[in-house]
């Protein structure tokens, strides 16, 4: 998809023959130089209730990448890394990860495969101080004390707070905290939810400067709509709009102020 | 009973009325008796003795609705089949000769039965029963475990009547099982208490702390505490909460079932199937004035209910002749509670659960 394309919001790129056209072949002939996908979302539809979300989501993420998911509020981005998960199931399609079917499996079981969830509201255990947020989420309790070296190097904040009970911690203390959580975990892939929504822009710098580092070894499936963000520190990006991809293609093909994207992610 | 009542309060009141304006007097006479050492020492053991057993009987039901958010309407009946359970072992092993000791060691191996049996029927419906409900509102739950109740006392009454035995009175076979030293009155700078109720301050004590170390210092208490907090988040960072379910479900009526025991040597209480309704109740009370789900809740609310409790038993013993009321007072603190405070002493809006 080129950055002139149909300036309709709601075009469906598939219906649009030049849509995605170039990038996409170019991303096909990336794609077998890069082998299997770690993860590869096929058809993708899932409900909430009788509220149809994702309606035939298509997404694959390859080992060592990060990938952004970008759209509007409300178009299914929290619903494909939740579908990923098993914590809303999909009714339909499949989702692989190292080549194994997670749908139909629990959610303990696809995260002690390496997938680790930094959620969009942090969801921290707020009666839990710092420290035991980490230790809950080291799948070994003999790794937890490296596990917490880790997380206190990558957060010097949080070495000070250790004690503190996590509810206490600000807004920005509890997002570093969620990341230290998904870093400690020992995770393949982390699937990264608006890390930066309601935070103060230094700390968002601080927030990005983590996710670029973390991304160094680990792959990422990020949500996010601060678009400098996303594009700082992906290497691809997906777009949803109404439940479905509708643009997809690598951040260097989109110029530094987002125009191609833009329309999908204004309201 | 209306009648009975009726004939009752103006008896009462007329000893009052009679008393007239030396009211006053007796009252600060009261105050005094009250205040003194030995009386205070004495009502607050007691009061502590009786929290001990409110600990024991809802312990096990904070900790399963902290964790999974329900209601368990079983869990008196699980303490009425651990006071058998217990109750059985006891009268098996102890024999007129058996001495002190020999029965304090049947004491334990009762309560190590009765802790796993339970235990192990309280996992068996965790999973069998309550799972597949988790996704229902909580109106099913709290009809299913009162389904159970129901089942379990029946077949409790069929069984008990079976063997001989009077379902709706105490097993007295049990309370012979006792150790002398446990029935006689042990005295120390004027404050005299029975030895059955430091025993039983002593079991308490136990079990608030073996429970506070298991939260806080073992690393399923960990995850106890954070399911208790978001048991999806929980999920999403590899940790079987299904399993966590289960074995809290098990602790929780494997604890009945040992307060079970300990309340079938309390002549108070003893076992019987009754035993089951009588102790929901209290159980209740506490969880509700702690705070749904805080275990720390339910230590102070236990507390607070027995020390108020031996208190107003106390000035109805001794000051307004009628002892029917105390056992009021206990519903008052909730009534109280339920006003002042919704969500009881340490409750939070919102606990755990699917």
């Amino acid at each position: 998809m080129s950055a002139d394309a149909s300036p309709d919001p709601n075009a469906d790129a598939s219906a649009d023959p030049n849509a995605g056209g170039d990038d996409r072949v170019a991303d096909e002939s990336s794609a077998e130089e890069r082998g299997d996908p770690l993860l590869s979302l096929s058809g993708v539809e899932t409900y909430y209730g009788d509220s149809h979300v994702l309606e035939g989501v298509d997404l694959d993420v390859y080992e060592g990448e990060v990938v952004a998911l970008m759209g509007r509020n409300g178009v299914g981005k929290t619903t494909t890394l939740r579908s990923v998960l098993q914590l809303t199931p999909p009714r339909e399609g499949s989702i692989r990860y190292r080549g194994e079917e997670l749908v139909g499996r629990e959610t303990h079981e696809v995260a002690s495969r390496g997938l680790g969830w930094i959620p969009e509201d942090r969801r921290m255990f707020g009666q839990l101080t710092v420290e035991e947020n980490v230790r809950v989420a080291v799948p070994d309790a003999d790794d937890a004390d490296a596990a917490l070296e880790l997380a206190f190097e990558t957060f010097p904040d949080l070495r000070d707070r250790r004690g503190a009970k996590a509810g206490d911690l600000s807004g920005g203390q509890q997002q570093m905290l969620a990341i230290a959580r998904g870093l400690v975990g020992d995770n393949d892939l982390l699937l990264v939810d608006e890390p930066s929504e309601g935070l103060a822009p230094l700390i968002v710098e601080a927030v990005a400067e983590a996710l670029t580092e973390a991304a160094s070894d680990t792959t990422m499936l990020l949500v996010e709509q601060n678009l400098p963000l996303a594009l700082d520190v992906a290497d691809r990006f997906y777009v949803l709009d109404h439940g479905t991809v509708v643009d997809e293609g690598d951040t260097d093909a989109v110029s530094a102020d987002g125009e191609r994207l833009r329309r999908y992610l204004s309201a | 009973m209306s009648a009975s009542i009726a004939l009752a309060a103006p008896a009462s009141m007329a000893s009052l009325a009679a008393a007239g304006p030396a009211l006053p007097l007796q009252f600060a006479d009261a105050l005094i008796e009250f205040l003194s050492p030995s009386t205070l020492g004495e009502v607050i053991l007691r009061g502590i003795a009786e929290a001990s057993l409110y600990v024991m009987i809802a312990a096990g039901l904070t900790l399963v609705f902290g964790l999974m958010g329900v209601l368990n309407f079983a869990h008196g009946s699980l303490t009425m089949l651990g006071a058998y359970l217990g109750g059985l072992v006891l009268v098996a092993a102890v024999a007129q000769s058996t001495g002190g000791v020999g029965r304090l060691l049947a004491f334990g191996v009762a309560v190590v039965v009765a802790f796993g049996a339970l235990a192990a029927l309280g996992g068996g419906i965790e999973v069998g029963l309550v799972r597949p409900i988790y996704d229902r509102p909580p109106l099913y739950q709290i009809l299913l475990t009162f389904g159970v109740t129901l089942v379990l006392d029946e077949l409790a009454r069929i069984v008990v009547l079976f063997y001989g035995l009077q379902p709706t009175t105490v097993w007295q076979d049990v309370l012979g099982t006792k150790p002398t030293f446990l029935a006689d009155s042990i005295g120390a700078a004027g404050v005299s208490v029975s030895g059955l109720e430091l025993f039983q301050i002593l079991f308490g004590v136990a079990t608030v702390v073996g429970v506070h170390l298991f939260l806080t210092r073992t690393r399923y208490g960990l995850f106890v505490r954070a399911g208790s907090e978001d048991s999806e988040m929980l999920s999403a960072l590899g940790v079987d909460v299904n399993r966590v379910f289960t074995v809290v479900f098990a602790l929780g009526t494997g604890i009945a079932g040992a307060a079970g025991v300990l309340l079938a040597w309390d002549p108070a209480w003893g076992a019987s199937v009754p035993l089951a309704a009588e102790t929901l109740l209290p159980a209740f009370v506490v969880v509700i004035v702690g705070g749904l789900g805080t275990f720390r809740g339910t230590v102070v609310a236990a507390l607070i209910v027995g020390l108020v409790d031996s208190s107003m038993t106390w000035w109805f013993q001794n000051f307004v002749d009628f002892t029917g009321l105390p056992e009021m007072v206990v519903f008052l603190v909730l009534v109280i509670t339920l006003i002042v405070k919704p969500q009881g002493l340490y409750g939070v809006s919102e606990v755990g659960g699917h």
